[in-house]
């Protein structure tokens, strides 16, 4: 009942089958969308970069034919375009960190890369609502490490998929998600106390 | 990273090999108190809302989806791209334009002004220049049936005219009738007697049927 993605792309590509596209959008803007939003951290911007991402598509699949090929991997291949339009505008926005892969990925190193423009502990912990909270702790984490954790959780990309994507060893991945999880819940932690505290003055 | 912690991170997502048994990597007490922190994150992620983007985005990319394949598109909103990508650019055209408009605005109610104040200083004259046109045809009047046999003669010599409410000449005629007087009377003049008016401007005043 659910044609795969190969089969959707090779309709709208041949016949034009517009309901086709539709599908496609329909089903991987959620992955996409997340992961840009969680990159920029701006939901105009995000839509501006899901706009952009799905118009390079569209181009691709209907003038430069040659650079989609069909490896029933479409997911992974608009999430490439995708992370090269967050990356573009990071860079553009001087916010992008250029930390070599593993660079001392220890507890002492991740509070030193914490960006100074994120937002600070009080800010965090004034916001009650839990998924807010949730969502500010996954901004305040190290770019490599945040990448990885939306790929995983909102692109639902495998640890294999995502090392292919970003250009890194699986090892790698895996590693900065492990720190990207220990860093989450040490912040929610952080908050949950700082919350109990306040609440008992 | 340790086999141990890759491992259980590995059968965390699902994506263990076969070979890696959990049970025999848990009863390290070290992984074991890893694996639970790290189920704990996870849990909170795996809860966390999907986030989409605006429908008027997904509308874009569907027209512009239609538009690449030589197909009628019904919308363009891929416009909105540069305002949204320009934040400063938006900051900047929305008093630029508030400001042209109430420019516009206020040329075109001087404007409407004094288009305005050459009308209505021509108006009676092109009036009396078309008054003949504006009075009904003998059409559209008819004779009051009488009743009784005394007023069927009265009606014979005095003819009482009804109007037909429904023709728009009627509508016409009674503002003429109305302005006359605005016409000629000003109300800084002081009061004159109806005999010293001259006959012409006199006959002026009789009102839809008068004996005169």
């Amino acid at each position: 009942m659910h044609p795969p993605d190969e089969v959707l792309v090779a309709r709208y590509m041949e016949s034009a089958d517009q309901a086709a596209f539709s599908t496609l959008v329909n089903r991987h803007q959620e992955r996409v969308f997340g992961y840009l939003l969680g990159m920029v951290r701006d939901r105009e911007i995000a839509n501006d970069l899901f706009q952009n991402t799905f118009v390079r598509v569209i181009a691709a699949l209907n003038k430069d034919r040659g650079t989609y090929s069909v490896q029933g991997k479409f997911l992974g291949w608009v999430l490439r375009i995708a992370r090269n339009a967050a990356l573009d505008h990071l860079r553009a926005r001087k916010k992008w960190q250029d930390v070599s892969p593993m660079d001392g990925e220890d507890d002492t190193s991740y509070w030193d890369r914490i960006p100074d423009d994120g937002p600070s502990a009080d800010v965090l912990i004034q916001r009650n609502e839990q998924a807010d909270t949730l969502r500010t702790c996954i901004e305040g984490l190290p770019l490599e490490q945040r990448e990885v954790l939306l790929l995983r959780h909102e692109s639902d990309l495998t640890f294999r998929e995502i090392s292919e994507l970003t250009g890194c060893s699986i090892n790698t991945a895996l590693g900065r998600m492990r720190y990207a999880l220990i860093n989450l819940r040490r912040m929610m932690s952080a908050t949950v106390i700082k919350d109990l505290t306040e609440v008992s003055e | 990273m340790e086999n141990g912690k890759k491992d259980i991170l590995l059968h965390l997502y699902g994506e263990a090999s076969s070979e890696s048994d959990l049970r025999s990597l848990l009863r390290d007490e070290d992984l074991r108190k890893e694996y639970t922190q790290l189920s704990e994150a996870k849990f909170r992620l795996d809860h966390m809302d999907k986030q989409r983007p605006d429908q008027a985005v997904i509308d874009g990319i569907l027209a512009a989806a239609a538009s690449e394949a030589g197909l009628p598109t019904t919308s363009s909103k891929l416009d909105r791209g540069p305002i949204a990508r320009h934040p400063q650019l938006k900051k900047v055209l929305i008093p630029v334009l508030s400001i042209a408009a109430a420019i516009v605005f206020g040329i075109g109610i001087g404007w409407f002004g004094a288009s305005s104040e050459s009308v209505s200083g021509d108006f009676p004259q092109a009036l009396a220049e078309h008054e003949n046109d504006l009075v009904p045809p003998e059409s559209l009047f008819r004779f009051v049936p009488s009743r009784q046999g005394g007023l069927s003669q009265v009606a014979a010599t005095d003819p009482r005219l009804v109007w037909d409410d429904s023709t728009p000449l009627h509508q016409v005629q009674r503002r003429i009738e109305n302005m006359r007087p605005a016409d000629l009377l000003d109300w800084g003049e002081k009061a004159v007697p109806l005999e010293a008016l001259p006959s012409s401007s006199r006959n002026r005043f009789r009102t839809v049927g008068s004996n005169n």
